[in-house]
């Protein structure tokens, strides 16, 4: 199976790979995985606290290359986002974007529930009540 | 003929590989389990198993219907595709836990997050990290990835040991909250299988 050129892209060069810290009130992080192929990422949101704007995001994604193409694709999309607005990425959007084969979409889920996760992780250090949506259904 | 009869006779078939009376090979049952003849449970006697295979292997060879009914020598066809399938599945502890949890319902090929503990995540996420720097060090590192691999094969030992103590709690209770461990088990045991791969990659470069 032929990467696309974007994933081909993200996976030679992938953009904010890196970790924040964890311990921070204001750093989110989600640790997903999927079993099925091993892959397991980390990603991490820094947000201004004041505005709701993720000012960095970073990852580390151990998998295939679909699923550090979309960590990495979302970590770009992430940035200068607010945290609500960063919850209306859906894995459909990474999927178009980095033209996944079938076989590989749930790797952009897998980078949906990372979003989701590391979010749902800052609002609970924020003391922001985590609406249902939030919370991984 | 109608279902439960013998094709042949039309005499109660009862769900037997050949005919009680007429003696005709009957259309295979498709559960594994049920076609070796063998209860639902996880921990199997494999010794027993392989007997079996080897004794219905004998029984269906499709050489032995070459002047059988069309019948006949298609189910044989058919039978004999599903004793080397049963077989694979069955023999391993792996495989046959995840044949069962897909006959119990479980998604088994696509998870979300949400099925995997966060706690076993972090913990893969650890060891990946440190496997890496080992990888990507400028010095040799063969001997700590040596150790590292040594130390994921224990994981998986242990892992085994857990698996087999959960079989027995399935086979013995037959509650699903017990399956819904041994699945918990098998991912956290496919992350470690992945490792092993990864630092056998890397002691091979």
């Amino acid at each position: 199976m032929a990467y696309s050129d974007k994933v081909l892209d993200h996976y030679n060069n992938p953009r904010n790979v890196g970790s924040l810290d964890k311990g921070a009130s204001n750093v989110g992080t989600g640790i997903v995985g999927a079993p099925e192929c091993g892959d397991v990422m980390k990603l991490q949101v820094q947000v201004n606290p004041a505005t709701g704007i993720i000012e960095e995001a970073k990852f580390k994604t151990f998998g295939c290359g679909s699923a550090i193409a979309s960590s990495s694709l979302a970590t770009e999309w992430l940035k200068g986002k607010t945290v609500d607005q960063a919850l209306e990425i859906k894995n459909t959007d990474i999927v178009n974007e980095l033209s996944l084969p079938p076989v590989k979409i749930h790797c952009s889920v897998l980078a949906e529930d990372a979003i989701k996760a590391a979010i749902q992780d800052y609002k609970q250090k924020a003391g922001v009540p985590v609406e249902a949506a939030v919370q991984q259904a | 003929m109608q279902a439960g009869q013998c094709w042949q006779c039309e005499s109660p078939a009862e769900n037997n590989l050949f005919c009680k009376f007429c003696n005709s090979l009957q259309r295979p049952l498709t559960d594994y389990y049920a076609f070796f003849g063998l209860e639902h449970k996880l921990n199997i006697d494999n010794e027993d198993l392989q007997r079996r295979f080897y004794q219905l292997s004998k029984l269906l060879h499709p050489d032995r219907y070459t002047r059988r009914a069309q019948r006949e020598r298609d189910y044989s066809l058919e039978a004999t595709a599903i004793l080397n399938d049963g077989y694979r599945v069955l023999r391993d502890p792996v495989k046959r836990a995840e044949y069962i949890l897909a006959e119990q319902g479980f998604e088994v090929g696509e998870q979300r997050a949400k099925d995997v503990p966060p706690e076993l995540l972090e913990e893969v996420f650890e060891l990946n990290m440190a496997l890496e720097e080992l990888v990507s060090g400028a010095s040799s590192v063969r001997p700590q990835l040596e150790e590292a691999r040594s130390r994921f094969r224990a994981m998986r030992r242990e892992a085994d040991e857990r698996l087999g103590d959960l079989y027995k709690l399935w086979d013995a209770s037959g509650e699903r909250d017990s399956l819904v461990a041994v699945r918990g088990e098998l991912n956290r045991r496919k992350y470690i299988e992945n490792l092993i791969t990864e630092v056998e990659k890397a002691l091979s470069a």
